[in-house]
């Protein structure tokens, strides 16, 4: 590889890093909230994108094709925590750790902040269901708040543990649609 | 003193049997326990510090590859229906073990920073006996957010679950 198209690569690589890092940082909080459900949700994909809402004592979550509602009165426990993700995620993100000089290695070291919002919740049959979200720092907290001011249980700051989170047997009756 | 010895060994082997018998006698020709339905119940990390969305997403990833699995009717953790359901097997899970890696270190040096988890699985009747018991292991060592290793968990528990018990989904 000549001289030339090394300084291209490493001049591509630093492009798309300051692209990318204040995007990571600048996150508005406003609801609703754009937000990734990891897993959890029935019918929907892990790691689709999509907003996430608390309207009229429902967790509201919307994406390109169907919407997701649970009721504030069904949830059982929420936690949050503080995380991180890569900068460059996903499949872009695979592909760059073959790029050369340890490009990709390179672009790994870059992160963005993100809050990780845990919900457990039981179905009209007494089913226990769980769900993970990640979105913007400081919209988990906001979220937990307004569903805590809706009839929804929560855990204790700095609690946001497996333990602390356990779902107690009891069954109260919920609303869970999958439009 | 050959006649002791034969005869020590003799009593070894009908302990042996008497031991063994019950398990035995819950398992069919093909050395599978029966069974007709699964009841999930939600991992329990009494002694380990867990991360909720590490409890959610084992718990979560556990029904999913059951299901995926296409061999049980799978029920979640408190689900009326499940009551008194005839061959159902309820599945315990207690964190034993939890090391929380980094993903930027394993993208970094490709050797550090995994992440692992140990997970103690019951199978056991509605009753409460002990059907079958194992530690499962779940680990991401380059690819992916820790959270992987959840479902590398999953698999292996949904593996374990197919290989021990005979189910009327996969007709064996």
């Amino acid at each position: 590889m000549t001289s030339k198209s090394k300084s291209l690569v490493v001049a591509v690589v630093s492009s798309i890093a300051v692209l990318l890092i204040p995007a990571g940082s600048a996150q508005q909080v406003s609801g609703p909230f754009k937000v990734v459900q990891v897993t959890g949700l029935t019918g929907v994909k892990d790691h689709t994108k999509g907003s996430l809402d608390v309207e009229n004592g429902q967790l509201h979550f919307v994406h390109s094709k169907a919407s997701f509602d649970v009721s504030a009165a069904s949830i059982q426990g929420i936690a949050t925590r503080a995380d991180s993700e890569r900068a460059v995620g996903g499949t872009v993100g695979v592909m760059t750790m073959a790029a050369p000089y340890g490009g990709g290695r390179f672009l790994s070291l870059f992160r963005k902040k993100i809050d990780t919002l845990t919900v457990q919740y039981r179905d009209s049959d007494g089913g226990l269901h769980g769900t993970i979200f990640t979105m913007p720092v400081g919209a988990a907290e906001l979220i937990k708040k307004a569903l805590e001011a809706q009839g929804a249980r929560t855990t204790a700051p700095g609690e946001a543990t497996a333990s602390a989170i356990t779902a107690p047997s009891a069954t109260p009756p919920n609303k869970e649609q999958n439009q | 003193m050959k006649r002791l010895l034969n005869a020590a060994a003799g009593l070894s082997v009908i302990a042996l049997v008497l031991a063994v018998s019950p398990l035995l006698a819950q398992k069919n020709k093909g050395g599978k326990i029966k069974a007709s339905a699964i009841q999930v119940e939600m991992i329990q990390s009494d002694e380990i510090k867990l991360p909720a969305e590490f409890q959610v997403a084992l718990y979560e990833h556990l029904i999913r590859q059951l299901e995926k699995s296409g061999s049980w009717h799978v029920y979640r953790d408190g689900d009326r229906n499940a009551t008194g359901v005839d061959g159902l097997v309820i599945l315990q899970s207690t964190v034993r073990k939890f090391k929380e890696g980094s993903e930027r270190a394993r993208q970094v040096t490709t050797v550090a920073g995994a992440t692992s988890i140990t997970v103690h699985c019951q199978f056991t009747t509605p009753d409460g006996t002990l059907l079958l018991e194992q530690d499962v292991n779940g680990k991401v060592r380059l690819f992916g957010g820790n959270l992987r290793a959840t479902y590398d968990f999953a698999k292996k528990a949904t593996h374990i679950a197919d290989e021990n018990f005979s189910t009327p989904g996969r007709g064996n």
